[in-house]
């Protein structure tokens, strides 16, 4: 039991992390950006490529990765979003389209193979009978370290604030004196370091591989709409909610179960209470 | 003058008519001769380790033949479809070798469950085909079910059953008898592959090694986060992990070194048979042990297996830096295919070829003992210690000294500074089966 909840916790941290900037597209952009993933594996692979394979100082690798990733969100609103504002669907398309391109290339440049990112902080620690690494303990606490500072530069700064009222209604902030494209781009920027940020994480706990992008916005996705639109707490909750219920899945039924039950509890929010568990009601 | 003229014209005509009508056939048949070739298809992954060591070592053995003469005086050529590990693509590559390109022989270096997926196509076009990799025990029931419909299919790698059974002495000779494990949990992927491995060794551990299974924990191929299975894997209260992973297997090792799980762990492990393997897991993957087909790395070879390494080597200087064992298979058994093809007159009569193919035996020595034998097991012979019968199945041997064949696998090991080496059976041994030193 206590490694189901050592576990859970541990994993429900670094999904947060992961959906964090995922949520901010979704709620401010209004993009369902499914090339959201493509963030993770760049910053993975631009870790790796820095400290691993360049032999620079980690720091260096993270930085580089996080820089790296809020420079393509930003290209993507240049290029691809704001271009094609008002058609979600083409949004979406090219999006996706953008994910695969990302996938083709990093199989260019580094090939097919998996490749594993070393513990940005190795060693191994012993809580309640279950083996924790050192990485993933850097990744929760860095997570909450994230999200804490998210949650206050939302609520606190103007530009937060300017980023909740375009998220609550464009057309209104902009009477009042926003410029949405200014907060979009904001938004795309710091979406792309989170998910780079969160992909480093996430490669050193999992792997490196050109198909890594899926699962973590499969993740993001489940957990933003389970969650509901622009709740950053919401987000937080569900990410524990679903990291909690794979953990349990996999210790007490089967692993092969391991992402149903998320998936139902998808379908079953969409149908009960479409605007999220903690989201606000769209009108 | 006209009539002659037109007379002679006419004559002319009809003698220059018949010089280009044998000309012409005479050009065509110094070009047919030119041009005949015997078509090779390859078929698996073009871009993994597997796909490729079967590739290349079916590029040496055309290159090399073809030096020699190729077969029966044709050129040998080579084409290939890529499956990417697919079953769907898989069966559209097959259909695309038999088809489009109308080979006459497909060396195939797929996965288990790809080469289940072509297999029906095989048996419909009945086109001679050696299994470099796969290992399924079923494909050689079905030879044994229906040996004519399976005549053109061969597989040169010791079935899974043989490569199970000899886990089994390794288990009962070291994990229970030096290292005193009495109890194991089986860590399977859900492949076709993980099924038949872990489906022989719950059978087998028991009865004959007497080690106790305690539970089989199946996991999807897509898994990336060990840690609650590893968990799982202590709480069964078993002495040591027996794991099965084909695909991915670099990450179940490393998140086992990452998490310093305190349970000893060993099995099947195909990442670990190619050298890239310690840099794939960035140097986490020390003290895994896996079965291995031979050779395999940390494996000491014979001059003639030498000679095909530094060729490769020497070739390719990209990935895989040494082929995996399906290399070396693909290498001897295209040269034995097209042997067996002299002496049949082709492989437009696949039961005819397939009756020259069983007659191939390549014996290679090392210090004047038998080493490696590439040959194939009688349609009625029966292997005395499984009691049954390999037809078209690469010959092994189960029992020391090894002297009619070689083993049906190797137990190899990576240790925690990069080094690799062959642990068991003894007659094989380059280093002794140790635990990770975090495992007390």
């Amino acid at each position: 039991m206590m490694q189901i909840i050592v576990q859970g916790l541990l994993l429900s941290g670094l999904y947060a992390l992961i959906a964090m900037g995922f949520m901010l597209i979704f709620s401010i952009g209004r993009t369902l950006n499914l090339a959201y993933g493509a963030y993770i594996m760049v910053g993975g692979y631009m870790y790796f490529w820095l400290s691993q394979q360049l032999g620079m100082p980690q720091v260096i690798g993270f930085l580089g990765a996080v820089s790296v990733g809020a420079l393509i969100g930003l290209l993507k609103h240049r290029l691809i979003v704001k271009p094609l504002k008002g058609d979600a669907v083409a949004v979406e398309i090219a999006t996706l389209i953008l994910a695969l391109i990302t996938q083709f290339a990093l199989v260019l440049i580094f090939g097919d193979a998996s490749k594993i990112l070393l513990p940005l902080i190795p060693g191994v620690v012993t809580v309640a009978g279950a083996q924790v690494t050192y990485n993933i303990l850097a990744a929760t606490v860095m997570s909450w370290i994230i999200i804490l500072a998210l949650y206050a530069f939302v609520r606190g700064t103007h530009t937060g604030r300017a980023m909740q009222a375009v998220s609550m209604d464009e057309k209104g902030a902009a009477i009042s004196g926003i410029d949405p494209d200014r907060i979009n781009m904001i938004t795309w920027g710091i979406s792309g370091a989170l998910g780079a940020a969160g992909g480093v994480f996430f490669a050193s706990y999992t792997q490196l591989s050109p198909q890594m992008w899926l699962a973590p916005v499969i993740i993001s996705v489940a957990i933003v709409i389970v969650g509901g639109i622009g709740s950053i707490i919401g987000t937080l909750i569900v990410a524990h909610i679903i990291g909690f219920l794979e953990i349990t899945v996999v210790a007490v039924l089967a692993p092969e179960l391991r992402g149903v039950l998320t998936m139902v509890l998808i379908i079953g929010v969409l149908i009960m209470r479409p605007q999220g568990l903690f989201g606000r009601e769209e009108h | 003058m006209i009539p002659f003229n037109r007379g002679t014209n006419n004559w002319e005509k009809k003698m220059t008519f018949g010089r280009s009508i044998i000309t012409g056939l005479a050009a065509s048949l110094l070009a047919s001769t030119a041009m005949a070739e015997v078509k090779v298809g390859f078929i698996g992954s073009l871009s993994s380790d597997t796909g490729l060591s079967t590739l290349r070592g079916a590029e040496i053995a055309i290159e090399e033949l073809n030096a020699a003469g190729g077969m029966n005086g044709e050129k040998i050529v080579l084409v290939s479809a890529d499956t990417a590990e697919d079953v769907t693509e898989g069966v559209k590559a097959y259909e695309y070798l038999a088809e489009t390109e109308e080979v006459d022989f497909i060396i195939s270096g797929s996965i288990d469950d790809v080469s289940l997926g072509w297999l029906p196509r095989m048996q419909e076009y009945q086109i001679p085909t050696l299994d470099t990799w796969t290992s399924y025990i079923g494909i050689i029931d079905m030879v044994v079910e229906d040996p004519e419909l399976m005549a053109p299919y061969f597989m040169n790698i010791a079935s899974d059953e043989a490569l199970a059974t000899l886990y089994i002495n390794f288990g009962a000779d070291v994990l229970k008898a030096k290292m005193g494990w009495d109890s194991v949990v089986i860590l399977a992927e859900d492949t076709a592959f993980g099924e038949a491995i872990t489906g022989l060794v719950t059978e087998a551990l028991g009865p004959v090694a007497g080690i106790e299974v305690k539970d089989i924990i199946t996991y999807d191929v897509g898994t990336v986060d060990f840690a609650p299975l590893f968990s799982k894997a202590q709480a069964s209260g078993a002495d040591f992990i027996y794991q099965v992973s084909s695909v991915n297997s670099q990450v179940i090792s490393s998140q086992y070194v990452k998490l310093q799980v305190p349970m000893a762990m060993t099995g099947v492990n195909v990442s670990a048979l190619g050298l890239e393997y310690w840099e794939d897991t960035g140097g986490a993957g020390g003290g895994i042990s896996t079965l291995s087909p031979i050779p395999s790395v940390g494996f000491e070879l014979d001059p003639e297996s030498q000679k095909f390494v530094d060729t490769y080597q020497s070739k390719y200087d990209s990935r895989p830096k040494m082929p995996h064992f399906n290399g070396f298979n693909a290498y001897w058994g295209l040269k034995q295919a097209m042997a067996a093809a002299e002496a049949a007159g082709g492989f437009e009569d696949a039961a005819k070829w397939a009756k020259e193919m069983e007659k191939q035996d390549i014996t290679l020595k090392k210090d004047g003992k038998l080493w490696l034998r590439y040959a194939f097991w009688g349609a009625d012979e029966v292997e005395e210690v499984t009691g049954r019968t390999y037809p078209h199945n690469a010959r092994f041997d189960l029992t020391a000294p090894y002297d009619d064949a070689q083993p049906s696998m190797v137990v190899i090991q990576w240790k925690e500074d990069g080094g690799v080496g062959v642990v068991y059976p003894p007659e094989y041994a380059t280093t002794d089966f140790t635990v990770p030193s975090w495992v007390k």
